[in-house]
């Protein structure tokens, strides 16, 4: 209490403007109107317009109202949320050697500055963003500060985040504008993604590391996905052309594959990965259910593509004929970047599905995802009447990813242009 | 340039996988068309590949630290003891219902130890054999302990909730009609259906007694429901292996028949050892694979040495030993059941071992 802050000069001290004779629409006028004036009047016009929508009203109220304290209530109240903290590592990685758990801390030290490198890259952290990722760090610290995991846990998800802030700040120091330093900052960092998955593979397996069939959980999900979606889109590219092409035999081939891979549901392919394949491919089950989500995957985007290939006037091809480029050179700089561009959006979504679809592994094979954890979590005797909060998590789980997919996209179509030019 | 160096990536990484998955000798396309025993690829690959449910109650399940658990299990493990002398030895693996048969045939699974109710359609028609029977079951009904209903006599006119669509239906439908009783079905998946009962939206509940009876011990008012005492079903569980695999089927046969015989001999995990120096009779030697007093060892001609079923005792404890520790931890008593010894009034019961 040692010193007043300065009191601010009153606002009437301000000599009074004379009031501006201009003329405004009638939306803009309302905007000059005191804001509980607005709210009043916004509130009349669209809750309460008529006695109809007045009963409406208070029926949506009452039914949000209902939702959020039955959500409120079970929460808090009448969940049992012990079946995930006991059961946490189950269902993060059940099967995984725990003695090797620092192998999966570090593969997390590794991505997290690549991904914090990618948004610095291409979009900036707003605020919405911050809280998203203040909620879902609460929500990891929360897990791992839980029970029995130790420290050591919390300190690796703490380095963790620290990491992928500073990816994010060194990138922010890459130049937006196209040129020279950020084509190869773009690239550097392009090429480090694409080595993530590899090298994660080598920190889990290699040197007395877990196998393939170990892995499981949550982590499951986060290394399937991924391979899907990256390989099918690498495999739809060709396959988009090759259907535009004007060559019969390739177009015939192309149409063939796209059109029989997605005349069957996902589950009836994880057969073939199971019965078929291995006649084929003699591989671990994960590896032959990592390439039919490619498969999968790539017969949808190759569609995609082809909508964007044909979005383009024919005068880009031409143009880039008629300064000399090959064809080849012609797709790789005019075509494809802007039919990829234009294809973002349902790309997206199709890797949102696929994210997704990775929960009904565990219904057909033997490999034990986050879902098929969460089962044998709930058979466990002291938790049988936990199934709702076992489920509860995995949604959420589920959805935090679903979520920075979309938020990421969004960057990114933003970034490109999407809808722009 | 980036396209190419993600493609190189994924194939990087894919190769990987392979390499390292291939480490535990997975691949079998070799195995498929030799009439090969699969005990020979067990014991070449070292490691028993173990088909379970991986989320049933005291048969299959994982703990927080993602290890196998209950009933099941431990005959996975005593087999791997045996065949492997290594009860660690096992990969598991969650099977679904909806596959397990195809699983075996494809030999992903070495043995099916899954609560799979042996039938005469699968025994002929699915290519599946199977072992002895390691437990015994039948469809039941739960009731409210506060219900004037004692058996399916008292159940004319009752609401009762069971799974659509399932045998177990049919064979409520059956008995019914053989009673000249009605009844009102409510269906619904199993969880869907406890939750009903619990609710008092159905008298009764029907399904396995061993479930029933787990799935109640578990509930906060277990108090308040009570399983009746009257089985309208036979539901005998056991391991299944493939079709014309004797040697196999033999090992297994007579795991699971071990444990019993050890049990009836009074052969516990706490004295198998001290048994195996000075066996107390010839039964007991010849059950181990040990010399009774200075005579030979009995070979009986088992693809594996004399001692497999004296290394499962070791690990996993007899046939007693494993229900206790395992399916009566979840409610599901065993006096006076069909699972007792049939000393006891059950039947569980082994032919001799000599």
């Amino acid at each position: 209490m040692a010193e007043q802050p300065p009191i601010p000069p009153p606002a009437a001290a301000a000599p009074p403007q004379p009031p501006r004779k201009v003329v405004l629409p009638p939306h803009r006028e309302r905007a000059h109107r005191p804001w509980r004036v607005r709210a009043e009047e916004w509130v009349r016009r669209n809750l309460f317009a008529s006695p109809g929508q007045t009963l409406l009203t208070f029926a949506s109220l009452a039914l949000v109202g209902l939702v959020i304290a039955g959500a409120v209530w079970f929460v808090f109240f009448q969940a049992n949320w012990r079946v995930i903290t006991v059961n946490r590592w189950l269902l993060f990685a059940g099967g995984f050697p725990l003695d090797e758990k620092w192998r999966l801390w570090l593969s997390v030290a590794l991505v997290f500055p690549l991904i914090g490198a990618a948004y610095g890259m291409w979009a900036s952290l707003g605020r919405r963003d911050l809280l998203f990722i203040a909620l879902a760090g609460a929500f990891v610290f929360f897990l791992t500060a839980h029970g029995d995991a130790g420290p050591s846990s919390s300190v690796w998800f703490a380095a963790s985040l620290a990491l992928f802030f500073l990816g994010y700040r060194v990138c922010r120091f890459v130049p937006r504008e196209t040129g020279r330093p950020r084509t190869l900052a773009v690239r550097t960092l392009a090429a480090l993604l694409a080595l993530a998955l590899p090298l994660v593979l080598i920190v889990l397996m290699v040197g007395g590391g877990a196998q393939a069939s170990q892995f499981g959980g949550f982590m499951l999900n986060l290394i399937l996905a991924p391979v899907g979606i990256v390989g099918g889109l690498l495999l739809a590219v060709p396959l988009a052309l090759g259907r535009a092409s004007s060559l019969r035999a390739i177009s015939w081939t192309c149409t063939a594959y796209i059109e029989v891979i997605r005349g069957a549901p996902l589950i009836g392919w994880l057969f073939v990965a199971l019965f078929i394949l291995e006649d084929v491919i003699s591989s671990p089950l994960i590896v032959r259910t990592m390439i039919v989500l490619a498969v999968f995957t790539a017969a949808y985007v190759a569609e995609y593509i082809r909508g964007g290939l044909q979005s383009l006037p024919r005068g880009q091809g031409e143009a880039g004929h008629a300064v000399g480029l090959s064809h080849l050179q012609t797709l790789q700089v005019i075509v494809l970047p802007q039919a990829l561009r234009v294809s973002i959006p349902p790309i997206v979504g199709q890797a949102i599905g696929l994210w997704k679809d990775t929960a009904l592994i565990s219904i057909i094979l033997p490999l034990r995802e986050l879902v098929g954890n969460s089962r044998a979590a709930i058979a466990q005797a002291e938790f049988i009447p936990d199934r709702i909060e076992v489920y509860a998590f995995a949604a959420v789980l589920f959805w935090i990813v679903a979520f920075m997919m979309s938020r990421i996209s969004q960057r990114m179509e933003r970034a490109q242009g999407v809808g722009e030019r | 340039m980036r396209l190419v160096m993600l493609g190189l990536a994924a194939l990087l990484s894919l190769m990987l996988l392979a390499a390292c998955g291939g480490g535990d000798g997975d691949g079998q396309a070799g195995g498929g068309n030799a009439p090969e025993s699969v005990l020979r690829d067990v014991i070449d690959r070292g490691v028993l590949h173990c088909g379970v449910k991986g989320s049933q109650p005291g048969f299959s399940y994982l703990e927080p630290d993602g290890t196998f658990t209950g009933f099941d299990v431990e005959f996975c493990k005593a087999i791997a003891a045996a065949v492997l002398e290594d009860a660690d030895a096992v990969e598991y693996l969650s099977v679904a219902s909806a596959s397990r048969f195809e699983l075996l045939a494809a030999q992903e699974i070495d043995v099916l130890i899954r609560t799979t109710t042996v039938t005469a359609e699968r025994d002929a028609g699915r290519g599946v054999d199977f072992a002895p029977t390691t437990f015994y079951t039948g469809q039941s009904f739960a009731v409210h302990a506060d219900s004037g209903i004692f058996s399916t006599a008292d159940m004319d006119g009752i609401t009762i909730c069971v799974q659509s669509a399932t045998t177990t239906e049919q064979n409520l439908d059956d008995l019914f009609a053989e009673l000249g009783y009605s009844y009102v079905p409510l269906g619904g998946e199993d969880q869907e259906n406890q939750d009903a009962f619990i609710a008092g939206r159905c008298d009764a509940w029907t399904g396995d007694q061993s479930n029933l009876a787990s799935r109640i011990s578990q509930l906060p008012n277990a108090a308040d429901f009570r399983v009746i005492n009257e089985i309208i079903s036979k539901e005998p569980l056991a391991p299944g292996v493939l079709d014309y695999d004797n040697a196999w089927k033999d090992v297994i046969t007579w795991v699971v028949y071990g444990l019993i015989n050890a049990e009836e001999l009074g052969v516990t995990q706490s004295n198998v050892a001290a048994w195996s120096e000075d066996p107390p009779n010839t039964a007991v030697a010849r059950l181990l694979g040990v010399p009774f007093e200075g005579g030979e060892v009995a070979d009986l001609g088992f693809d594996v040495d004399p001692q497999f079923i004296q290394r499962a005792l070791r690990a996993v404890g007899n046939y007693g030993e494993i229900y206790e520790r395992t399916v009566a931890r979840v409610g599901i008593a065993r006096a006076g059941t069909l699972n007792a010894l049939y000393t006891e009034g059950g039947i569980i019961y082994a032919p001799p071992y000599r």
